[in-house]
């Protein structure tokens, strides 16, 4: 079986606590809260399930606590989901889920295969290594063993995130916060992954760079035709971005559809209200 | 009741004082002989093992004497170096902390040893088939100059995750042209784990490669030991345009003894001028004798 799809996400779910049977009927949209009035626990998100398809891009909009970042640090796996299964078409033919995949071989999938942009450039960088060799990294973890090409590379990607190539053997920590944001993008595309997780990429970022560090996003996009989930609580970035959007709301999907129909016509009562409060 | 008298005479060994036979008690070296054969079992593995107190301050080769101590046998020869010399301090008193307490005999020539114990050196000698090194080993940890949280470098070994000791020789050729990395050059063992074959300088990282004897590593503060069995494949990590390569004495003699190809120490002498003689002070022993002077 050939995937149509290059990332199946199937019933993805997130809960802090000890738990209880009762949980997902407690929290959602309907109750208003992610907090088990039974337990305690906070179900971060429950039943998020999509197929990405190759060089398609998702959003993901939702505001504050509504699970988006959970779901994709869980997708990535940083954290260990509670519930549901995820497929790459990379990974045994989509036949295999990822989550079930012991731990070298996450390391794998993580490594080659995907790469997750982190809100914050220090969790994705490391401040006080080179850029070049942040890039380096990646590329090492796939077995590069030639300083020539890790340098060639470095230093494309680099031109291509539009850091300035003398840049290159210095260290983040003295970049400006833009300019760590797309040493950080750089070196998650080191290794050409078929899925790219972007979390709130240009939040925290004046305006002009917000726009450079989405017009490179959008040039990737074209030309290299990598698979996206973007995720984000600015409607205005998902809107530039993303073909199809599913919007979140207290851990789950309250809507989801193509991003156009989603932000002139919002059927979800929450969706209106995020739709309204852009103009 | 008996008395610690009592106690202790009936474990002493004829001839060594009120002490068991090197100085460590039955038990203690049962238990550091079997994290050993699990160190050869998985060849550059650091195996924990409860190191004991010494009557030499953690620090000044603890592991090494531990690990020497209990696999000590009565018919076994003994050769202390520190830093290549049998004549330095620290290898006089562990030299005699063995002898005294366990009337074995001590060499210079690594060519009549058992068992070697060694600081920062390997002699120049090949090891023959059954002879034992046995490392003193300040950090046994070849990750930790990257990553300091122990649990994370377990993981990073568990996985053989070790894109970041690479990514630190990277910053090395960036930041200096080559990799600076003068001592405990970091060697990968059988394909497996990356190991720090303590600071024994790069002249000597070839020689742990398909080796005959048995290398032998105890980090008494940190509480490890582990080993290089014979015939097992050492490469140092490196890259393909930056090689690794070892120190060169090219055009260099020793004053002593004439050898050429060693590793070697530069004296200044007293007119100012600068001379080298063999770092393997048995070594070079052995070629002033044979040769007759």
């Amino acid at each position: 079986m050939k995937a149509d799809w290059v990332l199946r996400v199937d019933g993805l779910g997130k809960r802090y606590g000890r738990g209880c049977s009762a949980c997902i009927q407690n929290t959602g949209p309907e109750q208003g809260t992610n907090s088990c009035s039974n337990c305690g626990s906070i179900v971060a998100c429950a039943n998020v399930s999509f197929d990405l398809l190759p060089g398609e891009t998702l959003g993901i909009v939702g505001e504050s606590g509504s699970g988006k970042s959970t779901a994709l640090r869980c997708l990535f796996m940083d954290e260990e989901s509670t519930w549901g299964n995820a497929y790459l078409a990379g990974f045994h033919n989509g036949e295999r889920d990822i989550f079930s995949a012991k731990l070298p071989e996450r390391r794998e999938i993580r490594a080659a295969q995907m790469g997750l942009a982190y809100q914050n450039p220090a969790m994705g960088l490391n401040l006080l290594i080179t850029a070049g060799g942040n890039i380096a990294e990646r590329l090492l973890n796939v077995r590069v063993r030639s300083v020539a090409e890790i340098r060639e590379r470095a230093s494309y990607l680099l031109t291509r995130t539009e850091v300035p190539r003398d840049r290159m053997d210095d260290i983040p920590a003295h970049f400006s916060g833009g300019m760590q944001q797309r040493v950080q993008l750089a070196k998650v595309m080191a290794n050409s992954p078929s899925v790219l997780l972007l979390d709130e990429l240009t939040t925290g970022l004046d305006v002009s760079v917000q726009a450079g560090v989405l017009d490179l996003v959008r040039e990737l996009q074209e030309q290299l035709g990598i698979a996206m989930v973007v995720v984000s609580h600015d409607l205005g970035v998902i809107r530039l971005l993303a073909g199809r959007t599913m919007v979140m709301k207290d851990g789950r999907v309250v809507e989801s559809g193509l991003t156009d129909q989603v932000l002139e016509d919002p059927h979800h009562p929450y969706s209106q209200l995020l739709v309204a409060s852009m103009t | 009741m008996s008395s610690v008298q009592e106690l202790v005479a009936e474990n002493v060994s004829p001839g060594h004082g009120a002490y068991n036979f090197g100085f460590l008690d039955e038990t203690t070296k049962r238990e550091v002989r079997r994290a050993l054969l699990k160190a050869v079992a998985l060849p550059g593995h650091q195996i924990p093992f409860g190191s004991r107190e010494m009557p030499v301050a953690r620090g000044w080769g603890t592991g090494g004497i531990q690990v020497t101590l209990s696999i000590l046998g009565p018919d076994d020869t003994v050769k202390v170096i520190d830093q290549g010399a049998d004549e330095g301090v620290n290898a006089w008193n562990i030299r005699r902390l063995i002898t005294d307490t366990s009337g074995v005999p001590t060499t210079t020539d690594s060519r009549e040893a058992s068992i070697i114990q060694t600081r920062h050196r390997i002699p120049e000698v090949p090891l023959r088939e059954g002879e034992v090194l046995v490392f003193q080993v300040p950090m046994p940890e070849p990750l930790r100059m990257v990553e300091p949280s122990e649990r994370k470098t377990r993981a990073m070994h568990a996985q053989a995750d070790y894109s970041r000791a690479w990514v630190h020789l990277y910053e090395d050729v960036v930041r200096r042209g080559e990799i600076s990395h003068a001592t405990g050059y970091p060697v990968m063992v059988a394909g497996r784990y990356l190991l720090s074959p303590s600071p024994i300088p790069r002249w000597d990282i070839p020689k742990l490669n398909m080796s005959e004897g048995i290398y032998l590593f105890g980090a008494g503060r940190e509480k490890r030991v582990y080993a290089i069995p014979p015939h097992t494949e050492v490469v140092p990590i490196d890259f393909e345009d930056h090689p690794f390569y070892v120190e060169s004495f090219a055009g260099r003699k020793c004053q002593k003894c004439g050898s050429e190809d060693v590793y070697m120490n530069e004296v200044i002498l007293d007119d100012g001028r600068h001379a080298f003689t063999c770092s393997d002070s048995g070594f070079c022993d052995s070629r002033t004798e044979g040769a007759g002077e």
